[in-house]
């Protein structure tokens, strides 16, 4: 899982801006290929197209899971001042990732499991798995311990937007359902019915 | 010390400079035999990692791998030593450093072909090799590498120097001949930084605009050797020659 290594240096990178109490901030750090202005465009030979595929599918995350971006649109390409455009777009070189390379790479990356269509049934937006459901389910689960939320029913808008911002503040509600689901399925989590909607209860246990 | 006035105070001064020059010398005996004993502790300890591990290190990739990360990360050159073979080579029985700096390349060149379609530039694959080699790689030249390539060329992986027209070299690792117009663009493609588009070719070396444009479609389509890109501000479509551009790994 080489993309996985990838981001791990950038998280190196946050933790050691985090521990130096913010006296100074890295920002991203963009690969090389990213000034590159071939990038920006879908390669026609298919071990070409192999290699771009992994490195912007490689940079999204990185990207998304350091600025902590949950959702990418095709449209995200098109603005200059979205929260994407450093990433989809590079004005030095004026270059930016065209709507259909970036249709194709989301539906790539969906099949690789690094993503999911969001809605589902459509292909122009996706919520990004910079952490897979299967982690983001223990992320979930030591929070509601940590935070003393354990054995009482909690609502969704709860977990979304803390009033002490939590590593899920803004987590879709559809990764956050699926999250629970895994939790659910080792006992550590059970889906309720509540008043105007869904909300769920956190138990200890172990995960076995 | 008390300085006497006579003639044997002569002879007490001789003396004594005579014992600290003897003193300084044990000295510096001592801490020459303690590196010994020290280095002789490490090329023991290494000597048995080596043999214990040499199985491990030739058949699992996974720990070779490791192995090799460890290497480098501590700054030891896996190959290097005080003979031609180094310890490590001797312990292994991997064989010639000559034969090791040629595996050294073809990890290079294999690992960056599906990106330039295995053609790469010296002094990319240089550099590429130092690293992987670590901090003492540095004295791999291009000289070394070009002997290693050779060595290489009875295997038939169609390893060879390719030495474009303004003395440029470039590594080509697939068994697949240039032909000349290749070539002549890869050559065009060097003094514009990687960039290159079909007028180039019209204006610089008097082709038809349809043999040049046949040309670099062969080079995307085909090879692998050119990237894409349809955003040019000049001519809409321009071609990129990957070897002749710079990437982190």
């Amino acid at each position: 899982m080489k993309h996985l290594d990838f981001l791990e240096i950038y998280m190196l990178f946050f933790v050691k801006s985090e521990a130096a109490n913010k006296l100074y901030f890295i920002g991203f750090l963009l690969p090389s290929i990213h000034s590159a202005p071939p990038f920006f465009t879908q390669q026609p030979h298919p071990g070409t197209n192999a290699t771009a595929t992994e490195q912007w599918s490689t940079l999204i995350l990185a990207y998304a899971r350091y600025r902590k971006l949950f959702l990418l649109r095709v449209e995200d390409a098109e603005t200059a001042d979205g929260d994407w455009a450093e990433v989809l777009r590079n004005e030095r070189i004026n270059r930016k990732i065209l709507p259909s390379y970036l249709t194709t790479l989301l539906a790539a990356m969906v099949a690789k499991n690094l993503a999911v269509f969001e809605p589902a049934g459509q292909t122009r937006s996706v919520v990004l798995h910079w952490r897979l459901p299967d982690e983001w389910a223990e992320v979930l689960h030591t929070w509601a311990i940590s935070t003393g939320q354990l054995n009482t029913i909690m609502t969704f808008y709860e977990i979304t937007d803390p009033p002490v911002p939590s590593p899920l503040s803004n987590i879709p509600i559809s990764l956050l359902k699926k999250t629970i689901g895994i939790l659910a399925k080792t006992g550590r989590a059970q889906l309720i019915a509540v008043a105007d909607g869904e909300g769920v209860r956190f138990f200890q246990g172990t995960g076995r | 010390m008390r300085r006497g006035v006579g003639l044997a105070a002569f002879d007490r001064q001789q003396q004594s400079n005579r014992s600290f020059a003897q003193l300084s010398s044990q000295l510096s005996q001592a801490q020459v035999d303690n590196l010994h004993a020290q280095l002789n502790q490490f090329r023991t300890a290494l000597a048995r990692f080596a043999t214990t591990h040499r199985d491990s290190i030739r058949k699992d990739a996974a720990f070779r791998h490791a192995f090799q990360q460890m290497c480098s990360s501590i700054g030891v050159d896996p190959l290097a030593g005080p003979r031609k073979g180094g310890w490590w080579a001797e312990m292994l029985g991997l064989g010639d450093w000559q034969y090791e700096l040629g595996v050294q390349i073809v990890d290079v060149c294999v690992s960056t072909r599906e990106r330039n379609g295995g053609l790469i530039e010296m002094d990319e694959l240089l550099r590429l090799v130092r690293k992987l080699r670590g901090v003492g790689g540095g004295q791999v030249t291009e000289e070394d590498v070009v002997r290693s390539i050779k060595t290489l060329q009875p295997l038939g992986g169609g390893y060879e120097v390719i030495v474009l027209s303004d003395s440029r070299k470039l590594v080509r690792s697939v068994p697949k001949e240039l032909d000349e117009d290749q070539a002549a663009i890869l050559a065009v493609a060097q003094q514009e930084g990687g960039r290159i588009v079909a007028d180039m070719l019209v204006a610089r070396k008097g082709w038809t605009h349809n043999r040049a444009k046949t040309a670099l479609d062969n080079m995307v389509l085909r090879d692998g050797l050119c990237w894409l890109d349809e955003q040019d501000e000049f001519s809409g479509t321009a071609y990129w020659v990957t070897s002749a551009m710079k990437w982190d790994v």
